[in-house]
């Protein structure tokens, strides 16, 4: 069958984007195959994994159970925001630090997750950042480091 | 026997927990992982998965599907066997359990393919795959090892007349006479249930076929195997030198990207036929039921003998492993088993009867300790149950039967050699470490508030560096003795910066490139950060063989320092010319060449790459330009079975050893089981990255705990898949994982560069047997069945009660 | 793991989205936060031709006291409104706090970002937290059609297995939740196998308590039967009584009673029916710990 397409509009790191969107196509995939942003992973489309979470409108979001036409007026921050230029962001920096990962596949969705956890609570803890986290799976590092990674770059960012 | 090394003093590298080179491009979300990759005019590919648990197809109307606008090809099980061989099969007699990219004929499993549609994208390609119709004619499904063993079961594979692909009975020294000499017996039965990798990324494959060329160029992210591509080749029927791979960084794979072949041959299958490069990335459905990777599913009567005082003198294992439809490695699981399978203790001879049986479920593949940590966690029980029929501490038992560190080399009774060892040291580092008696002391007075609290130890095996020769148990003359090397070539350029290139599909959540950078920096005098890591294209490699059995950092190793080696010998005769001095009053020094005694004479590795590249003429005459070389580095230590294989010689031979202190609190209503702490102290020998190796022990603990509590591919009786997705199949998060104390200590190989032994297994070879003897005496009765669901630990608890 | 082709529509109101559903019939589905739906049409378990979101709808994003006719004072939520949105409302927690624990429990944050609270209850997952929630405090859901709006009470809205009472050209504008007076406590209690999993068991209840007897009480289990069951029998039980351990255990037991709850991979239908009684022990225990709490808190006055 035929399928509508729609024009939407919105912020991508800070970039305006107008783009023409099938109905089904997922914010994750809109991302990845249209806008060449790959940093954008994708472990299960089912929502439950956490590899696609993106930040809409400042709030994490599993981008796979997202459509992009959903994303209409919406403001996107993906990794590739992260670090822009050649330092890396205090986040990035703590998880390479502590190597809080492994292959990298859950990175991406972690690093946007834990800097929510962490602009929502500055002086977060460990017990505060495992949970945190939780909404993420990292097959690799079994979150040890993570947690480390997380309390770090809070302290790091608070300065 | 292999050259003992000596191992240098002090190292300037090799045991810094440096960051990782591999990590910014990751931390930026630039991985270059393979669904990142496409090419332009590039179809995407779906495939059609058996509904059916075993049924012969009928029918495979494709008329519809072949219709609808996008779709460039719908290819059947049929149609593909016309293009393709069977795919490589590493297992007894192939013939007779052929297993081919797309099903033929008939269905073995719910989700083995049964077409391939390749179109514009790949929601087309979904929406193509539903269209296909197939009609089948179902069979009676075979899901138990007990079914497929029984009287005029339905055949899995007709050719093999029976479910049997495998059996043989192992006898390792003089188990009768040591039963014989024995006081006491213990028995039991138990069973593991079959989880799975599972990492978060699924396998793909970009292949582009090149018809004016004949060259299939596949881009993957599995196949590190990479010495055996050319079964590959076989299997796309292309030349072995047409066959290109190019790997791409694997976003997890604890085994499960070791090989798998068939992502690759389906992708270079529909490029045929296509004419136009294909990508097939897995979805989660594809990955889980039908990516060829499940872990071991067995069931065990085992029993352990010994005498009064303790000490162990010999086991009898009889072992049904439910393999699946097809057994892609034959039992190779089991020789990974066997290589360490009577653990750190001194036990004189075990008996080892192994069947192997086919069933309608998806094949075992390889899942970090292959089979191995099956064989830790059942002689782990075994020793548990003889310490608690023998009303011994479960440390006591452990420390009075350990192999002692001036037994090593020791070589145990299937022929294996366990290099070298301390094993007391690191049980005593983990007892302090768990603070295990205060652990003992506030265990008794949460028992006596009515909690169900445990502790469980364990002390295990961590076998590394497989040579493939566990592989050969099914010959009856071995073919010959399997090297699995690994290469590397470095380059020293103009500015005297280094480049190495490795030939393997060496990233997979390991880190190869900080490994490489770190012994380059210790061989070469450079700064690791500053090494730049490539890797090559299959087709202009050299022989590699990639991770798996814990084997990469070690291999790679030998390869870094010999080509680091025909490096400095090329070096030494620039700076010689450029000193006017003798070369054997050379001597290598911070990265560059002195004259003996007097240090300020000296021409550093820059200042000689330099000339070496632009001033050949200034040079003598044998020197030629450039400053590169390679190294393949060959398995250092493996021998060959004798005949009748009642020893199976060195085959996995650089031994790390770990214990475990878990301690679990158990809901007595529910059964559900929490960490109240955990310890893991890992001996790999010398660590060349310690916060590495920490950070494989805390995952793969994870991993161990997770087949221990809850992973498990189900199939029901009638063989239906119940954990397709992740909704069923569950991993542990942050909240299911404990924070783990680790410690390690370093007993170095004396045969390897440094001394280094593999750890990339540890945490999941341990995890289970740690948190199975906490519950065991959290509930006072015995886990024999994994996983041990809240639901299973429940009826335990219940059980106790009666 | 592609969605099947579908139309998107964007519905700014609630009556547009009606009307959208009485001119697209059975085809169509109603999109909010998506969180249920989406995962199912990727698996290709779900394909409706039609999708209407309402997530957008201007008057169906709200949260808000209602000034109730009987001196009561509902919560009521509209149908856009996010569940972390209703979880973190200082309204949610004076009136309706056993739906901020479900919530708190159901799915992870980012689901819990797009994820609404009234989808959750017309998705009618009988394991689900949410619904087991709203039927445990009780209210009513305010169904829009094309006509206008009806009223159905919680108990009636749950029919069976992801199936609601709902017509087809009708879509669930809002829910309100009847605040219970002065003097409650609640408990909700789950169990899953891991911390991220679907339920096994959920029990929901709420107890009111005055002059330290109950004279008011609700049970609801939930991934035990085709909806969330509510339990009158265990209800009975603690009437009059004083919420204590003994009252609370024949309450759990006739909570459990003659369930007959189905198996999966997490657990066996006997299982769930063992735990059914534990959690309902659990919840009713912590509700009676709440209840006697506010009770004396509000004594002291
Ligand atoms: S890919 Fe979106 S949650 Fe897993
Ligand atoms: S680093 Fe591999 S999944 Fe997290």
């Amino acid at each position: 069958m035929n399928t509508s397409s729609h024009e939407i509009s919105l912020t991508v790191n800070g970039r305006a984007v107008e783009a023409t969107v099938e109905s089904r196509l997922s914010l994750a995939d809109f991302l990845r195959r249209e806008l060449g942003l790959v940093g954008t992973h994708l472990g299960c489309e089912q929502g439950a994994c956490g590899a696609c979470t993106v930040l809409v409108d400042g709030r994490s979001v599993r981008s796979c159970i997202m459509l992009a036409v959903q994303a209409d007026e919406c403001e996107l921050r993906t990794v590739e925001s992260l670090a822009p230029g050649l330092a890396m962001h205090p986040l990035q920096d703590a998880f390479h630090k502590h190597q809080a990962l492994q292959c990298g596949f859950c990175t991406p969705g972690m690093l946007l997750r834990c800097l929510e956890l962490i602009e929502e609570n500055p002086d977060i803890t460990d017990e505060e950042a495992r949970e945190g986290i939780s909404s993420n799976s990292c097959r690799c590092t079994g979150y040890q480091y993570i947690v480390d990674a997380v309390v770090e770059a809070a302290e790091q960012m608070r300065q | 026997m292999p050259t003992v090394r000596e191992h240098p003093e002090t190292l300037n590298w090799v045991g810094k927990s440096i960051r990782r080179i591999e990590d910014p491009k990751f931390l930026r979300g630039r991985g270059n992982y393979i669904d990142d990759y496409s090419v332009p005019n590039m179809l995407e590919v779906a495939i059609v998965r058996s509904t059916e648990p075993h049924a012969r197809i009928v029918s495979i109307d494709t008329s519809a599907a072949e219709a609808l606008p996008g779709v460039a090809a719908v290819v059947t099980g049929a149609a593909a066997a016309e293009v393709t061989d069977p795919m490589p099969d590493f297992g007894p007699s192939p013939d007779k359990h052929v297993w081919r990219c797309l099903a033929v004929d008939k269905v073995r499993y719910v989700g083995e393919g049964v077409a391939a549609v390749a179109a514009e994208s790949r929601a087309i390609a979904e929406d193509a795959a539903d269209l296909v119709h197939v009609e089948y004619e179902p069979l009676p499904p075979v899901v138990d090892w007990h079914d497929a063993l029984a009287e005029g079961a339905p055949l899995i594979h007709e050719a093999l007349g029976s479910n049997v692909p495998f059996h043989r009975s192992f006898v390792f020294g003089d188990v009768e006479d040591d039963y014989a000499e024995a006081d006491v017996v213990v028995s039991d039965v138990l069973y593991w249930g079959r989880s799975g990798g599972q990492p978060l990324e699924t396998v793909g494959a970009v292949a582009d076929y090149d018809l004016g060329s004949g060259m299939m160029t596949i881009h993957v992210n599995s196949l590190t195997f990479t010495s055996f591509l050319f079964m590959l080749a076989g299997t796309l029927k292309v030349p072995s030198n047409k066959l290109d791979m190019h790997p791409h960084p694997a976003g997890g794979s604890f085994g499960a990207k070791f090989w798998e072949v068939k992502t690759a041959a389906i992708a270079g299958m529909m490029s045929k036929v296509t004419g136009r490069p294909v990508k097939f990335m897995q979805d989660r459905l594809d990955n889980i039921a039908n990516g060829d990777h499940h872990g071991s599913d067995r069931r065990y009567e085992v029993s352990l003998a010994a005498l009064r005082d303790g000490t162990m003198l010999s086991m009898k294992v009889k072992v049904v492993d439910n393999y699946g439809a097809y057994i892609q490695f034959g039992v190779g699981h089991h020789g990974n088993s066997l290589a360490q399978a009577v653990g750190p203790y001194r036990m004189r001879s075990i008996a080892y009867d192994v069947t192997a049986v086919l069933t309608n479920k998806c094949q075992q593949g390889a899942y970090r300790g292959f089979g191995s940590e099956v064989g830790n966690w059942v002689l782990e029980r075994m020793v548990d149950l003889m310490a608690t029929e023998l009303d011994m501490d479960p440390v006591e038992i452990r420390r009075k039967n350990f192999i002692q560190p001036d037994q090593f080399p020791y070589f145990i009774p299937t022929g294996n050699c366990y290099d070298s060892g301390n094993y007391e040291g690191v049980l005593d580092k983990t007892l302090e470490l768990a603070d295990y008696h205060g652990w003992r002391r506030r265990q008794a007075e949460m028992r006596a508030e009515g909690r169900l609290v445990g502790i469980g130890i364990c002390t295990c095996q961590e076998r590394s560096v497989f040579s493939a020769t566990e592989f050969w148990f099914w010959f009856d003359q071995p073919v010959g003795v399997t090297s699995s090397p690994e290469s590397v070539t470095l380059d020293i350029d103009a500015m005297g910066a280094v480049t190495a290139t490795l030939y393997s599909n060496a990233s997979w959540g390991n880190s190869p490139e900080t490994m490489v950078a770190q012994f380059a920096g210790e061989e070469l005098g450079v700064d690791p950060s500053e090494v730049n890591v490539v890797y090559a294209g299959s087709n202009q490699g050299l022989p590699a063989t990639g991770p798996g059995g814990s084997r990469f950092t070690i291999m790679v190793s030998g390869a870094v320092e010999g080509a680091a080696n025909r490096i400095k010998a090329k070096a030494a005769k620039i700076a010689a010319h450029l000193l006017e001095a003798n070369e054997d009053d050379l001597e290598w020094i911070d990265g560059g060449f002195a004259v003996r005694g007097s240090p300020d004479r000296r021409k550093d590795l820059g200042e000689i790459a330099l000339q070496a590249h632009l001033f050949k003429h200034s040079l003598p005459d044998e020197i030629d330009s450039g400053l590169e070389a390679s190294f393949v580095h060959d398995h250092p230590y493996t021998t060959l079975p004798n005949a009748d294989r009642t020893d199976l010689g060195v085959f996995y031979p650089f031994v790390g050893h770990a214990s475990h202190v878990a301690v679990v609190e158990v809901d007595p209503d529910t059964g559900k089981v929490e960490f109240l702490d955990y310890t893991a102290v890992h001996d790999c020998g010398t660590c060349v990255n310690p916060r590495s190796v920490g950070g494989q022990v805390i995952g793969g603990t994870v991993q161990g705990l997770g087949s221990t509590l809850f992973e498990e591919f189900v199939y029901d009786g009638d063989g239906v898949l119940k954990t397709p997705s992740f909704a069923e199949y569950l991993l542990p998060s942050a909240l299911d994982s404990p924070a783990l104390k680790v410690g390690h200590q370093e007993t170095p190989s004396p045969y390897t560069p440094y001394g280094i032994k593999g750890g990339g297994e540890a945490g999941r070879m341990m995890a289970p047997s740690a948190i199975c003897a906490a519950i065991d005496d959290a509930v006072g009765i015995r886990v024999r069945r994994l996983p041990a669901t809240p639901e299973r630990v429940l009826d335990m608890i219940e059980a106790a009660e009666d | 793991m592609k969605s099947p082709p579908f139309e998107y529509k964007r519905a700014e109101g609630a009556e547009e989205a009606a009307a959208l559903l009485n001119e697209l019939g059975s085809d169509a589905r109603i999109l909010a936060g998506g969180q249920s739906l989406l995962p199912l049409m990727n698996l290709r378990l779900a394909s409706p031709a039609f999708l209407v979101d309402i997530s957008r709808a201007g008057d169906l994003k709200f949260l808000h006291i209602d000034n109730g006719s009987s001196g009561a004072s509902p919560l009521h939520v509209g149908a856009a409104a996010t569940q972390r949105d209703v979880e973190m409302s200082a309204h949610t927690l004076r009136v309706a706090p056993i739906l901020a624990e479900a919530i708190a429990n159901a799915g992870q944050v980012p689901v819990r970002h797009r994820g609404t609270v009234v989808g959750s209850i017309a998705h009618a997952d009988p394991s689900a937290e949410v619904p087991a929630a709203f039927l445990a405090q009780g209210g009513s859901v305010i169904a829009q059609s094309l006509g206008g709006r009806r009223v159905i009470p919680s108990e009636d809205f749950f029919d069976g297995v992801f199936s609601t009472v709902l017509e087809e050209v009708e879509l669930v504008a809002s829910v309100r939740v009847d605040e219970w007076p002065e003097g409650s406590g609640h408990g909700f209690r789950e169990l899953s196998v891991t911390a991220e999993s679907w339920p096994v068991a959920i029990a929901a209840a709420l107890i009111h308590i005055t002059d330290g007897e109950v004279d008011r009480a609700s049970v609801v289990l939930g991934g035990v039967g085709s909806t969330p069951l509510w339990r009158p029998e265990a209800e009975a039980i603690l009437m009059g009584s004083d919420a204590g351990a003994e009252a609370i255990e024949a309450a759990a037991e006739a909570a459990a009673a003659g369930l007959e709850p189905p198996s999966d991979t997490f657990g066996s239908g006997a299982y769930r029916k063992k735990m059914a009684r534990v959690l309902t022990r659990r919840a009713l225990a912590d509700a009676a710990e709440r209840a006697g709490a506010a009770e004396r808190a509000g004594g002291k006055q």
